[in-house]
């Protein structure tokens, strides 16, 4: 513990279940996009030993479209107590858990899932999907369709401006890879990977090659929560939330890249209340899930926790320093979204909680706390910590 | 052809007297008239002193390259450009407007593009490339 926190909402709530449907190559789902939420929530509520019927809480971020209201009939659901979402895109995923929780503590719901389903099979692409219609005038009339080469710009920046060494993505690309060799539900399982296929991949948009960008998938992804005290009952061990900010500094936000500073991920402000509310700091984390829309923002993200500095980028964001179980910060030990599969960061969640659990293909022996940070770079972001029960 | 023709729905629309300003061959930025700070990107109110008018102000298109990037890849929403590929985006900070950064094409030879480049816009009429939009367009100065 760095300091006394007094946050209401520290340890108060617990992810008690967790449930994933297959990840698909996207277009390819046998199911439709509600229907792979609905097995994703049904699996949760088992693996908590709940009833679907009990949940009366749903929430989700951004552009999320199997609103809970529509998904009553299949779970049976008894009342429908609190829905919402967080605004923003992939940036708001800890923060749902942040909601879910301000529900509980509130009153307003007992049972709450957290959700995100994806399934192409409208035709649109899902960045499409993912970017909502609102990328603006000022990029599409200047070739830039959305969130890849909105992301490049400002990795360009942190490479030559901020002296952050390329390797550093390299290094959480290689990392993710690594990790999906042990997870047979990956995408990226059985496909060896180096340093030759990465440099010989084609650049999508500099200073991104192929490998630094998340493959879109299909697939659901779901986590029960609930408050502390009822956690205790339930079939799992309790993962709490321990803090889960969401939020936008001044010179933060939808600023068509007037942004300050530019080549953040945005998580200034959010890291300062996380480490704050949670208690703890950057040298206490075990392991740490970071949401990579590219692998450029998924290293601003860990910059801007606070993990190290961009002088000291290129000796701590190596391929050693980020795998389990024996790294300094392994992450993404299920494969993240480069390596595992993309849908907009949740099957990021769950490997957190699998972490606390100590159920990870990659597990990193006795880890006690689970960070997860949402999409970077996002207009709005948000992190969140998950905590073993000594960690309270 | 012009921008009015084509809107793009997307961003909160209080951009429009930029776009208008480069149809008519000008390049203007937004100040706030009450405390005359450059308020980039337009907004319909300024947050430091809320006044609720601006000064859309002629400006040189001159600046300094912020970042870029060079697109490899014919993405959905801007498959206009895919003849051009690869082609390369500058975000140039404009030289006196408080650091207010713009978005652009890199036109010409890209070959000693670093941050930190000087480089001067050109307006391009509306074309579909642009998508019905006019736009400014950047090259190394």
């Amino acid at each position: 513990m760095t300091s006394p926190s007094t946050s209401p909402l520290r340890g108060a709530t617990a992810v008690v279940g967790i449930g994933q449907t297959p990840l698909y190559k996207r277009g390819s789902s046998p199911d439709r996009e509600m229907k792979l939420c609905l097995r994703a929530i049904v699996a949760a509520c088992e693996d908590a030993g709940l009833s679907p019927a009990d949940v009366d809480g749903f929430v989700s971020y951004g552009s999320e479209r199997n609103e809970g209201q529509k998904l009553m009939p299949a779970l049976g659901t008894k009342e429908l107590r609190f829905g919402a979402l967080i605004w923003g895109h992939g940036g708001g995923i800890p923060g749902a858990l942040g909601l879910a929780a301000a529900a509980v503590v509130s009153g307003q719901a007992e049972v709450v899932a957290v959700y995100r389903s994806l399934a192409e099979a409208s035709g649109a692409r899902l960045r499409v999907a993912v970017a909502q219609d609102d990328t603006a005038a000022q990029y599409l009339v200047n070739g830039i369709d959305g969130p890849v080469q909105i992301c490049a710009l400002r990795s360009q920046r942190m490479l030559e401006a901020d002296g952050v060494p390329a390797s550093t993505m390299f290094a959480l690309a290689q990392a993710a890879y690594h990790h999906a060799q042990n997870n047979p539900a990956a995408a990226a399982y059985g496909r060896p990977f180096d340093e030759t296929i990465y440099d010989q991949s084609r650049f999508v948009a500099e200073p991104y090659r192929l490998y630094d960008c998340s493959r879109e998938s299909d697939g659901g992804v779901a986590v029960i929560m609930t408050s502390a005290a009822r956690a205790a009952d339930l079939a799992q061990p309790p993962a709490y939330l321990l803090s889960a900010p969401t939020g936008a500094a001044a010179g933060w936000g939808p600023l068509e890249e007037n942004h300050r500073p530019y080549s953040s991920s945005g998580f200034g402000a959010v890291a300062r209340r996380l480490w704050r509310e949670s208690g703890y700091g950057p040298a206490d984390v075990d392991v740490a899930q970071i949401y990579e829309n590219a692998t450029g923002m998924g290293v601003g993200a860990i910059l801007d926790h606070g993990f190290c500095t961009a002088e000291e980028a290129g000796g701590f964001i190596t391929f050693e320093n980020l795998i389990a179980p024996g790294g300094r910060l392994p992450v993404n030990t299920s494969g993240g979204n480069l390596a595992e599969g993309f849908v907009h960061g949740m099957n990021l969640v769950t490997e957190a909680v699998r972490q606390i659990r100590g159920t990870s293909v990659n597990q990193v022996p006795g880890a006690r706390l689970s960070l997860m940070t949402g999409g970077p770079g996002d207009s709005v972001v948000s992190s969140a910590l998950l905590g073993g029960g000594d960690t309270l | 052809m012009s921008f009015r023709d084509h809107l793009i729905a997307a961003g909160i629309g209080a951009d429009d007297p930029f776009w208008e300003a480069l149809e008519g061959g000008e390049f203007r930025l937004p100040r706030c008239a009450g405390c005359r700070r450059w308020t980039w990107p337009a907004h319909w109110r300024c947050g430091a002193c809320g006044s609720w008018d601006f000064d859309w102000t002629l400006l040189p298109p001159k600046g300094t390259v912020y970042s870029w990037t060079r697109t490899w890849y014919a993405f959905d929403r801007t498959r206009e450009r895919g003849g051009d590929l690869p082609y390369v985006v500058v975000l140039v900070e404009i030289d006196g407007a408080d650091g207010a950064r713009v978005m652009g094409v890199l036109a010409g030879d890209a070959a000693p593009l670093k941050i930190g480049t000087v480089v001067t816009g050109t307006i391009l009429p509306p074309v579909e490339k642009s998508k019905g939009y006019p736009s400014i367009v950047w090259t190394l100065a």
